[in-house]
């Protein structure tokens, strides 16, 4: 599409009767989080499901740090594919890049504010992380690599992508001119800025790689180094983190894109080949991470010591086996999907959005596995066994927060270009 | 503050130093945090003594600022050496409960359902009940009732107040000990159950379920666990007889789950394998039992010609010096111990022989079918006591030379059963086969040899008809515990005792005491107290008794007021303390004995010759200068204060005031010990071996018309006989027994840090009963008692635990929940197992003593 | 410098919970925390049963699970042997807790005030109590402790942060043995200084086999256990407390 003198490409500063609705639903979510969120404030965290281990029977972490791993999850693959679009080179995926990136940036910011959910001193927290940091500890990497270093490194990545586009878009008389030149910063569409900006997103891409691997091992560290609970301890977890983390976020990517798509008729320029193209990496991280679930599944079912087996036997036949075989189910569905479609050659947006939703699902529900059973079935002393459910609250708060996600991608949309626009 | 920085960075162990130093600014607030120090505290420890539990501990009050803050442990009282049991450490918060009764309270709506209250200034409250109660005294007889739980120091207040105003008084021991209490005042003339010497025992059997959850004989739980343990670190193996293993837990060196209720057949047949070993000391049963005496064939013994027309001659022995039977105290004497002689023209057998014959039934197999256990753990017991016994072997303490049989039994709230009088009596009879009473390391029970007013008494029962409210020496228990509930199971069936509406109580001052609560059977008392006609509580809160049926409360204070004096011995030291008020009584509550004093003043009781002023100055001893003027009411604190000075205490109450315990020094080996006195166990002899008084007892009995479920346990020697309970149809298959939990024993107070640790009552099952019937650990479960004798069933739900530690075929319950009603923490505890209890015939003891045995059936809910 | 540790002869332990009592008192630790805690173990079946009972303080580990993951240092090892929790540092994360094997910590839910068993506003105490959350607050529990001035001493300080046992850092300073080794009945909790040979611990555990909790998750516990043995999966609570808040 190319830049028109009256109008701003993608719809960006149009509202729409849609766009506003889903605002407004995205609104009403996130306000209603709030809301719970102050509740928690008020009277603490005894208005969560969470309890102590031990004489309380309960988990201290719950739905907060099982979505602030999925969050960091979905962040993952939004930024690996703007990177490897950019460092394979693969042109007919640019389309995607600039919503992957976004979305990085934004679930980051969820998965930040879902760790301010969690922890009972909110605003000492913000200091204290900063002021006492422990590289020691694997919140550490979870919070400060991972969630601020990352959220800097793709805000960073973001902007300079997009200053291109500002720089396109600044031409356009309008109430965001303004903005977009401050985003422009200088840059001219020249053959040197061009090759100039290229060369930037490329070392910025080659880099992000290794920073975002590093990142969600260490969110796989915060529990894979913890001896004193079943089910945690182990070295899978680490590339188990960052196999899920691929599946969740290239099946937020897809929705996203199919919704896009469809949002702004743009049948032309994300093509199914993009779809394949992300149809394809999800089969990929799909098959490891069920490889890697089978293998620890195996290795537990076959040799469990008592706490493990215990533990097992809660996710197998306990009162988790809901979620457990849900999410089995979930990624199994999609991946026999996925595998018809590359065997076939035949790829549907259809089953792909499908797939996407159901990993999802899987990833959530796994997240929530990885997190609660070994507090609750997984004491090594001789406890009763513990419960957790979410209250309303923290399902609120992280209703909330997917709400706010859902917002703050809107309104990201009707400001500036959520794909890259072509040349002038 | 630089300095205390460079400390904090070394000793915190950084991990991030980096990050560390770039903090450096912001550590100004932790600093001014910690800065905050400058506060002016007033500290001070008080000695006090602890108000809940038996055997009022020492403590010591942490007070800043005048509040206490903490009780710890009182390092110099040789009962608890500076350490507490959770109770006492726990009560620091029932000080200042604000669910306490505050004042004085005049009920305002119906009795016998939850009650309203309206405040009331004392002189009001104590007015009214003043006039109540002076007009029950004129109608005299047990028209004015008091009751108190547990005294919390010398009784000398109370036996003051009931002298003062001619009270009829009632007691709580048959709920608690009473039946063991009576075996051993009829057997050996002591005022106690059973326990050993712990110093020196190797061998103990302990009996019942208070080892290690609510202490024992004399001790409450602290001193008991302590002795102990240090006689286990001595190498001393224990031995528990008790259906549930918790009781004695991993102190116990074998475990023997005897059925609940069958104690006598095995201490029978632990005699009898003692005799088939013939390892029992001959020298102790003849020098110092009955058991030599000769037996007619009425089964009474053979006595001399009487000297007087009132007194019975001296019961005959048969003397192998000179081949004839001769008065017992005769001198020069070698009495046989065993044999069958010809007297007068007449067969008899010494009460030995007697008791051979009658063990001879009591095999171990015979008692392993009864009881539920192996015949051969009976077997290796016996050998092991008779091992243990070391008969014939003696020691030299503090130059006394006395017999050494470190042999003994700990029994306790065991005693509380059908046949406990009886089954007690045959545990003692153990013991006195190897000799081991009074015996370096055997068996013992008060702290020191003396008589105890029952055993004269009990050498003639008195079966008579004229008999009382708890139907003292009558037809029904010549011996008699005086069982509240039984008082309430006759003023609901006046007519089937020959008594009338003339014994009902018009007036009932109830002393920190709660029989709706804390005695079976509720039902029975909940009808008795319709019947009477005016209650007063004196209590710090509204007891389940109170709120149904009090018509005044009066608030009493908990520690922070001055009572005593109160024994501080450990059986080894002699010692002595007081409670002093760490603070003064909370709300407008009053310390007991203020509240005796001003009952007493408004009743026009206090002064004078006969007042309560004057009966003080007996109870306590207080003469000449020490004396109270019996014209002046007397300041509390001036009572203790005269009773230190009449001990020689100087500086009086200050002396306690300051050091909280009078130290005597080590009781002395001839105290201590029956053979080092001067007379042999202080001349309390023969112990009674054979009951033959009892005999006679059961013969009155019959001949006063008396039913055979009265007379049936008056026996001379134990006699095993089917339990009543047991005749309940076989659907009511297993037995209900109940327990304290050490968290509540003896606890009179809802204490929510105690509360918290065991909030709800429970059933303990054991897994195989209960999957068999369906049910899991944790599941709500219906329990039905059934009344072998009247056909009644009773039902509650409670909640059922697993538990491999209990017999297949009983169930067990704790009290203590559920008794001070109004109280937030007490709401929702559960029912108690006071509710499926039965009182009265077939479940009372033959000395009216309440049991706490019945069978139930327990089914999912 | 003394180095402390404990030294708790299950042998002698009744079980009676006396230790947890006293320990809520001293450090007024709000509703449902027990910073100490005393299981009440069966094992076997009948009649080859066993009940025994176990005290579990914190472990004071000297390769501390928890505070490795503190991410900010508000958990710490003192030179003197005790793992401290500073809780005006603590963002409650709670990680220490997840990381813990032992299940020590205990997280203020709630706000402390309001969270003492009894209504302490009562009017009729309102002169006794003043403004203390509860009545029997304990006046040395808002000091700074050791040579770092920190604040580590008691419980119930402040909503949304964590707390553990602190050895009863406040009474070590003051000469005194912690409560729950002051009141125990049988003096089965003994504590002193392990670096010193001399201590009745260190003798203690020269003369009699012991153990220590989890000992092969490598965390090096400072709390050492003498008689019966370390809980294995065939024993069974009894009479356990799950009070939530």
């Amino acid at each position: 599409m190319a830049v028109q003198t009256q109008k701003l490409p993608y719809g960006i500063g149009r509202i729409s009767g849609g766009w506003l609705l889903a605002l407004l639903v995205a609104l009403v979510f996130t306000v209603f989080g709030g809301y719970a969120y102050a509740q928690q404030l008020i009277y603490g965290e005894v208005v969560t499901g969470m309890r102590d281990i031990g004489t309380m029977a309960g988990a201290p972490w719950g739905l907060y740090i099982a979505f602030v791993v999925y969050f960091e999850g979905v962040s993952f693959a939004g930024i690996a594919v703007a990177a490897l679009i950019r460092l394979l080179d693969l042109d007919h995926l640019k389309p995607i890049a600039r919503m992957a990136q976004v979305m990085t940036v934004i679930a980051l910011i969820l998965g930040g504010l879902g760790v301010i959910a969690d922890v009972g001193k909110p605003g000492r927290a913000f200091i204290n992380l900063l002021k006492y940091a422990r590289p020691g500890s694997p919140f550490f990497g979870t919070l400060t690599i991972a969630i601020l270093g990352f959220l800097f490194g793709a805000l960073v990545y973001l902007y300079l992508d997009g200053r291109r586009d500002a720089a396109l878009l600044a031409k356009v008389p309008g109430k965001f001119q303004g903005f977009y030149r401050w985003w422009a910063a200088g840059y001219q569409d020249t053959p040197e800025a061009r090759e100039r900006h290229e060369r930037a997103s490329f070392w910025l891409a080659l880099a992000i790689i290794p920073l975002l691997v590093v990142a969600h091992s260490t969110l796989g560290f915060v529990f894979g180094l913890q001896v004193g609970r079943p089910g945690w301890f182990g070295t899978l977890q680490a590339p188990g983190f960052l196999a899920m983390a691929g599946v969740s976020g290239l099946g937020h990517l897809i929705v996203l894109a199919a919704i896009l798509r469809k949002v702004y008729g743009l049948e032309e320029q994300i093509d199914i080949a993009v779809f394949r193209w992300l149809s394809n990496l999800l089969l990929i991280f799909t098959a490891v991470y069920v490889y890697f679930m089978v293998v620890e599944w195996l290795t537990s079912v076959y040799s469990a010591n008592t706490a493990e087996a215990q533990l097992l036997n809660a996710l197998l036949r306990g009162e988790y086996a809901w979620i457990f075989w849900l999410s089995v189910v979930s990624l199994l569905i999609p991946l026999v999907l996925l595998i018809g479609q590359f065997a076939t050659g035949k790829y549907r947006i259809g089953w792909l959005v499908f797939s996407g939703v159901l990993v999802n699902v899987a990833a959530i529900g796994k997240r929530f596995l990885v997190v609660v059973p070994s507090q609750t079935h997984g004491s090594l002393m001789p406890y009763v066994i513990g419960s957790y459910s979410p209250t309303w609250v923290e399902i609120g708060v992280v209703l909330g927060l997917m709400g706010l996600g859902a917002l703050l991608f809107m309104l990201f949309a009707k400001v500036f270009p959520i794909m890259e626009v072509e040349e002038v | 503050m630089s300095l205390s920085r460079r400390d904090f960075l070394k000793v915190s162990g950084v991990t991030g130093g980096a990050l560390v130093a770039a903090s450096r600014l912001l550590r100004l607030e932790t600093l001014t945090a910690a800065g905050a120090e400058s506060l002016q505290v007033e500290e001070k420890y008080i000695p006090t003594t602890c108000w809940i539990g038996k055997q009022d501990c020492g403590m010591l009050a942490r007070v800043v600022n005048g509040r206490v803050v903490k009780l710890e442990g009182h390092p110099a009282n040789p009962r608890n050496n500076g350490t507490l049991c959770p109770k006492g450490v726990g009560q620091i918060m029932s000080f200042y409960d604000p669910n306490r009764v505050k004042t004085p309270l005049i009920r305002t709506n119906a009795k016998g359902v939850p009650g309203e209250w309206r405040k009331a200034s004392w002189d009001e409250a104590l007015s009214l009940v003043a006039k109540k109660m002076n007009a029950a005294r004129e109608k005299g007889g047990s028209k004015f009732v008091w009751q108190k739980g547990r005294s919390k120091a010398k009784k000398f207040y109370d036996k003051a107040f009931v002298a003062a105003s001619g009270a009829f008084k009632l007691h709580h021991g048959a709920f608690c000990s009473d039946a063991g209490y009576r075996a051993l005042e009829y057997t050996l003339g002591l005022h106690a159950v059973l326990h050993p010497d712990f110093k020196y025992t190797r061998y103990l059997l302990c009996w019942g379920w208070n080892v290690t959850n609510a202490g024992g004989n004399k001790f409450c739980w602290l001193t008991w666990p302590q002795k102990l343990v240090e006689a286990k670190e001595r190498g001393m193996k224990m031995v528990a007889i008790d259906p549930r293993q918790r009781s004695a837990a991993h102190f116990a060196d074998e475990w023997v789950p005897i059925k609940p209720g069958t104690d006598l057949a095995l201490a029978l047949a632990l005699c009898n394998q003692l005799i088939a070993n013939d390892t029992i000391d001959r020298e102790y049963l003849t020098k110092y039992t009955n058991a030599p005496f000769l037996v007619g064939p009425d089964g009474l013994f053979l006595r001399a010609e009487p000297e007087g027309e009132e007194e019975a001659g001296a019961p005959l022995v048969w003397d192998t010096v000179s081949g004839a039977a001769v008065p017992y105290t005769a001198e020069g004497i070698q009495p046989a111990l065993e044999g069958e002689y010809t007297v007068g023209g007449q067969r008899v057998k010494t009460a030995f022989e007697l008791f051979k014959a009658h063990v001879a039934e009591y095999t171990p197999e015979m008692a392993a079918e009864v009881c539920g256990i192996e015949a051969a753990q009976i077997e290796r017991m016996a050998r092991e006591i008779g091992e243990n016994a070391m008969i014939g072997s003696t020691i030299t303490l503090d130059g006394h030379t006395m017999p050494y049989r470190p042999v003994g039994i700990m029994a306790y709230h065991m005693a509380q059963q059908e046949l406990g009088f009886q089954a007690v009596r045959a545990m003692v009879m153990v013991m006195m086969l190897i000799g081991s009473i009074g015996a370096v390391g055997g068996q013992f029970s008060d702290f020191t040899w003396k008589e105890y007013k029952n055993w004269a008494k009990f050498e003639h029962l008195k079966v008579q008809d004229e008999t009382n409210l708890y139907l003292k020496d009558s037809k029904f228990f010549p011996i008699n515990s005086n069982n509240s509930s039984v008082v309430a199971h006759v003023i609901n069936n006046l007519s089937e005792y020959g008594l009338d509406d003339e014994v009902v109580p018009d007036v009932v001052i109830l002393h920190h005491v709660n029989p709706l609560g804390s005695f079976p059977d509720r039902n029975e008392n909940f009808e008795a107290y319709k019947k009477i006609g005016f209650v007063a509580a004196i209590d710090p809160w509204i007891s389940r008794t109170a709120d149904y049926f009090a018509d005044v409360i009066l608030p009493a204070a908990t520690i922070e007021k001055y009572e005593g004096p109160i024994s501080a011995s450990d059986f080894y030291t002699d010692a002595e303390t007081l409670r002093i008020p760490p603070m003064d009584p909370l709300f407008d509550s009053k310390g007991d004995i203020d509240i005796y004093i001003d009952l007493c003043e408004a009743a026009g009781i206090l002064y004078g010759e006969d007042g309560y002023i004057a009966q003080i100055n007996k109870q306590l001893k207080l003469e000449g200068e020490y004396a109270l003027p019996l014209d002046q009411k007397p300041e509390v604190r001036d009572i203790f204060d005269r009773y230190a000075r009449s001990k020689g205490l100087e500086g009086g109450i200050e002396f306690f005031e300051k050091n909280g315990v009078n130290i005597k020094g080590p009781a002395s080996v001839s105290k201590v010990y029956p053979y080092a006195m001067e007379e042999p166990f202080a001349g309390i002899l023969p112990h009674r071996f054979y009951g033959e008084s009892l005999l006679v007892a059961q013969n009155d009995m019959k001949a006063a018309g008396a039913d055979e479920i009265y007379w049936r346990d008056y026996t001379p020697f134990p006699t095993w006989r089917e339990l009543t309970a047991a005749q309940s149809p076989a659907e009511y298959d297993l037995n209900l027994i109940s327990y304290h939990m050490i968290e509540f024993k003896q606890s009179r107070t809802p204490v929510p840090l105690l509360i918290e640790m065991a909030p709800k009552v429970f059933v303990e099952i054991n897994p195989a009963t209960a999957r068999a019937k369906g049910i899991a650990d944790g599941d709500e479960v219906w329990v039905e008692s059934h009344n072998a004798i009247t056909g009644e069933t009773r039902k509650i739900k409670a909640v059922a635990r697993y538990r491999e530690g209990i017999r297949p075929d009983t169930v067990a319950m704790p009290h203590h929940y559920g008794e001070y009603v109004k109280h937030p923490w007490v709401k929702g505890q559960g029912p108690s197992p006071n509710e499926l209890f039965f009182t009265g015939e077939g479940y009372v003891a033959q000395t009216a003593d309440q049991t706490y045995l019945v069978r139930v059936k327990v089914t999912k809910a | 410098m003394a180095r402390y540790g404990m030294v708790i002869d299950l042998d002698k332990c009744t079980g009676c919970r006396a230790c947890m009592v006293a320990c809520k008192v001293e450090n007024n630790t709000p509703q449902g925390h027990f910073w100490m805690y005393v299981f009440r173990f069966e094992e076997g079946e009948y009649p080859n049963t066993r009940t025994w009972f176990m005290p579990r303080p914190c472990m004071h580990c000297d390769n501390a699970p928890c505070v490795k993951v503190c991410p900010v240092g508000a958990r710490y090892k003192r030179l003197d042997g005790l793992t401290a929790t500073d809780f005006d540092r603590c963002i409650g994360c709670r990680y220490c807790e997840v990381a813990c094997p032992y299940g020590v910590n205990y997280f203020n839910w709630k706000k402390p005030e309001g969270n003492y068993y009894l209504d302490w506003d009562d009017p009729d105490l309102a002169e006794i109590v003043g403004d203390e959350k509860v009545v029997y607050a304990n006046p040395d529990l808002d000091k700074a402790y050791g040579p770092e001035k920190r604040r580590i001493a008691g419980g119930g300080q402040a909503k949304g942060v964590m707390e553990k046992c602190t050895f009863c850092v406040h009474r070590l300073e003051k000469g005194l043995q912690p409560a729950c080794a002051a009141i125990c009945p049988t003096q089965a909790i003994k504590f002193g200084d392990l670096d010193d040979p001399e201590s009745e611990v260190s003798q203690l555990l020269r003369e009699k086999p012991h153990f220590r909790l989890l000992e092969e998750a490598g965390t090096s516990p400072r709390v050492f256990y003498i008689g019966q043995h370390a809980p294995n999966p065939s024993v069974r609570q009894i009479e356990e407390i799950t009070v939530k808040v």
